[in-house]
């Protein structure tokens, strides 16, 4: 039976693959336009070192801007979010911030860092943080006050207080601002590459697109795409080992 | 040496710029061992004094004495606390909430695993240990937060409407059962309730409490033999006691 399914499904990817090659072979649709399969496996053979390099280099400013967006955001997220003063004072002006384009900001990035990785990953950060510190906000303000007393009573330190129980109460949040703030860091990253850079999957999508080279474009694409639904994979696998939780959390009302 | 100590107790809140008196000249005392119940109107600072005791916040005048010293701030040591919601960590097992508070002291993993596990079996739910809250009753949650509040092996436990929140039967379950604890323990229980059914039936004192500002306005000393059967519960002297207490405070109330 699976095989005959995976069969079945393989036929279909080759039926697909050969009327795509077909439409761009028999000119219905432009080689600039739309490149056909060959053309975007000849950009993977032929320049495929390239492409992983500069894959490579995507992934660790990603990795790097998610690591100290997702960092700040929790930490002055709890901060700002334990605080009625602070969040009465500064949430307006976090929403309004997430609320400009950031991209206006990359040339003065440029102008300070360069264009080489610093500044992608600087406006990665940019990107990803205020997502995450807003829902991480709202995640702590809406724990209830009984949490706060009982870690009292029970002698916590604040820290153990913000670690052990306001920190885990606020996670279904924090998570969530997470999807919506990681799925910003590869966006930012890959579009500041475009703009100006000297490396990374943005840059050479962008190069080629000079060149006319459209199956080096598509290939560039594809690697973006395989980036965004590897960081969507990440943050789906930590909400599931929270599902029970939140399911838990319904029942308590 | 009385376990509890509360003499001249007053307590102001500023309720932007007037002043609300939620408690007035409350003075008691609890001897160690004992059961006592404060009953009141709602609203009559019940809640406040248990705070206060907890050392959750300070008093604006008058002084508590716990085991003989003045308290300031909580002693997990001293004071275990069960409130009204059982407050139980969604995360973590029946067990690992026991085990919280201690683990926090950083008591080592075996040793609280054997207290803890003694402790739940104490409370009826060893057959529970693994599960999560969401799995467990109201019922047997606060039996939960109960056996957390004995964890720190505290002589004094502090609890507020701790069966509010569930059905009448289960409430009478619980009672029943706590006094069993309470024995077998052998801790002194300060309880507030609002229903007079459940404090009579559960104290050897009752403290009767006026409406705001709050004031101890009768001691009342329960009698009846333990252990104590439900039936108690529709006799004569026991409708006697009730209606005294609930016209003490309806008096207070005018």
């Amino acid at each position: 039976m699976m095989r005959l399914h995976i069969v079945k499904a393989l036929v279909i990817v080759a039926v697909v693959l050969a009327m795509w090659e077909a439409i761009v072979r028999f000119g219905v649709a432009s080689q600039i336009i739309l490149a056909a399969p060959s053309d975007i496996a000849l950009a993977a053979v032929k320049d495929g070192g390239v492409f992983l390099r500069a894959f490579a280099t995507t992934m660790i400013e990603i990795g790097a801007a998610i690591l100290v967006a997702s960092t700040l955001g929790i930490v002055v997220g709890v901060v700002v979010g334990s605080s009625h003063m602070l969040a009465a004072a500064t949430a307006p002006f976090l929403s309004s911030i997430f609320a400009i384009p950031l991209i206006v900001l990359y040339p003065l990035l440029m102008a300070w860092l360069g264009i080489g990785p610093l500044s992608k990953i600087v406006f990665g950060v940019l990107s990803g943080f205020f997502p995450i510190a807003l829902n991480t906000i709202d995640g702590v303000r809406a724990i209830e006050q009984r949490y706060f007393v009982f870690a009292r009573s029970i002698g916590a330190t604040s820290l153990q207080t913000y670690a052990r129980i306001v920190f885990p109460l606020a996670l279904p949040a924090v998570v969530s601002g997470l999807r919506v703030g990681t799925g910003l860091v590869v966006i930012g990253v890959v579009v500041t590459e475009m703009l100006a850079s000297l490396g990374g999957i943005g840059f050479l999508i962008s190069y080629h697109r000079t060149l006319f080279d459209t199956g080096h474009v598509y290939f560039g694409m594809m690697l973006a795409l395989t980036m965004a639904v590897a960081v969507n994979i990440g943050i789906t696998w930590l909400d599931r080992r929270l599902a029970l939780w939140r399911m838990l959390e319904q029942a308590e009302g | 040496m009385p376990i509890i100590e509360v003499s001249k107790l007053a307590k102001d809140f500023n309720a932007g710029r007037a002043v609300l008196r939620a408690l007035a000249d409350v003075s008691f005392s609890v001897e160690e061992g004992q059961f006592v119940t404060l009953v009141g109107p709602s609203g009559c600072g019940k809640s406040t004094l248990l705070q206060i005791l907890a050392g959750l916040i300070a008093a604006t005048s008058g002084q508590v004495l716990i085991e003989g010293k003045r308290i300031s701030a909580p002693m997990p040591d001293k004071i275990g606390m069960v409130f009204q919601d059982p407050t139980l960590l969604p995360w973590k097992t029946a067990l690992a909430n026991v085990e919280f508070p201690l683990d926090l002291r950083g008591v080592d993993r075996t040793l609280r695993r054997s207290r803890c596990s003694a402790l739940l079996e104490l409370v009826g739910l060893s057959e529970f240990a693994d599960d999560y809250p969401h799995e467990l009753s109201g019922g047997m949650r606060q039996r939960v937060a109960i056996a957390r509040g004995l964890a720190q092996d505290p002589r004094l436990i502090l609890m507020d409407e701790p069966f509010a929140a569930l059905d009448e039967q289960t409430r009478t379950r619980m009672g029943h059962d706590l006094l069993d604890i309470w024995q077998k323990t052998g801790k002194t229980v300060f309880f507030i309730t609002h229903s007079l059914t459940e404090a009579i039936y559960l104290s050897d004192v009752v403290l009767v409490m006026s409406p705001r500002p709050g004031r101890i306005i009768e001691t009342i000393a329960i009698d009846f033999p333990r252990p104590r059967e439900l039936d108690m519960i529709g006799s004569e002297a026991f409708g006697r006691i009730r209606n005294r207490i609930w016209h003490l405070i309806a008096e207070a109330q005018v």
